[in-house]
């Protein structure tokens, strides 16, 4: 068997190597302890570092989803209203804390922000399917940065756990360095 | 994770996807508690907001949707709220469902790990 086993990669994310035999590990690569266990926490600085950005990610997501479900939620409600020849009675806000009244007659249609000072206007249907399918996408998204998170911490364990046992190993060599002189002086 | 002078134990790459597995288990499970906690504040809101309802008088109430209060008869109000309700009870009720698999699962790691490690590995929260 190989003395370590690596898991290729997901998204730029580098598979942590796992060390079968950490004897074998430190000879192969010609490191002494110290300077493997450095390699090692470097390693792992770079997956935290990785791991704050995919927090940083699901963060944003997590904030887009319920914004996407408003849109959904008031569109919907337009939708319904069409044909009845309701009008829609709404308080809503035109500064922070101060609202106003309005009428809203039978939409046929809203104008979406699409971002980048742009607004185009949608029929409510087409409207509808795109905000449908922004939700889609995000909660898509949302989906795979969580699973990344946990590849991610994967590999920050199996590096944790290589440094333990590198760093145990190395405590029970120097045992063994120091307990020999007396070994000798006693025979 | 298992530092100190611990005795050396062999550390297995089924051993390493046990603690991995582990490790994942308990940060699901943090997320699991978090999401609870929203789903039991949300009933609590919507508790509130139905008694609300039956002590108003008014038969219009203003109810948010997206951004903006609607002004929808209470009636409606009411429909819409026991639908929310229902919805947030059953989200609730799965979570607690997945809550329960994960900690199993995490007990049965904790069985395995702690056979094989003993006092070398810790597995609780500080």
């Amino acid at each position: 068997m190989a003395e370590v086993t690596s898991a290729s990669e997901r998204r730029g994310i580098p598979a942590a190597p796992f060390v079968h035999d950490v004897q074998t590990f430190l000879n192969k690569s010609n490191y002494d302890a110290s300077t493997a266990l450095a390699a090692l926490q470097d390693r792992l600085q770079q997956y935290k570092l990785a791991e704050m950005k995919l927090l940083a990610q699901r963060r944003d997501l997590q904030a887009k989803i319920p914004d996407i479900r408003k849109c959904v939620e008031i569109v919907g409600t337009l939708l319904a209203k069409k044909g009845t020849g309701e009008a829609m009675k709404v308080d809503f806000e035109l500064a922070e804390g101060i609202y106003s009244r309005a009428t809203i007659p039978e939409a046929d249609s809203v104008c979406l922000w699409l971002g980048a000072n742009v607004m185009l206007e949608y029929t409510c249907e087409e409207a509808m399917s795109l905000l449908q399918n922004n939700l889609e996408n995000a909660t898509g998204s949302l989906k795979a940065t969580i699973e990344d998170m946990q590849f991610l911490r994967d590999q920050v364990t199996v590096t944790e756990v290589t440094i333990a046992r590198v760093y145990n190993f190395d405590v029970h060599q120097r045992r063994k360095l120091r307990n020999q002189p007396k070994e000798e002086e006693a025979s | 994770m298992q530092q100190g002078d611990g005795q050396e134990t062999e550390v297995t790459w089924d051993d390493q996807q046990n603690i991995n597995k582990f490790g994942r288990l308990n940060n699901k499970f943090h997320e699991l508690e978090d999401e609870i906690k929203a789903k039991k504040d949300m009933a609590d809101n919507l508790e509130d907001a139905g008694n609300e309802l039956i002590l108003t008088d008014e038969e219009e109430i203003r109810y948010l949707i997206g951004e903006v209060f609607s002004h929808i008869p209470k009636d409606d109000v009411e429909t819409r709220l026991e639908a929310l309700k229902e919805e947030n009870e059953e989200e609730l009720r799965q979570l607690e469902e997945e809550k329960k698999v994960v900690l199993a699962q995490m007990a049965d790691l904790k069985k395995i790990l702690y056979s094989k490690f003993k006092d070398s590995i810790n597995l609780e929260e500080e």
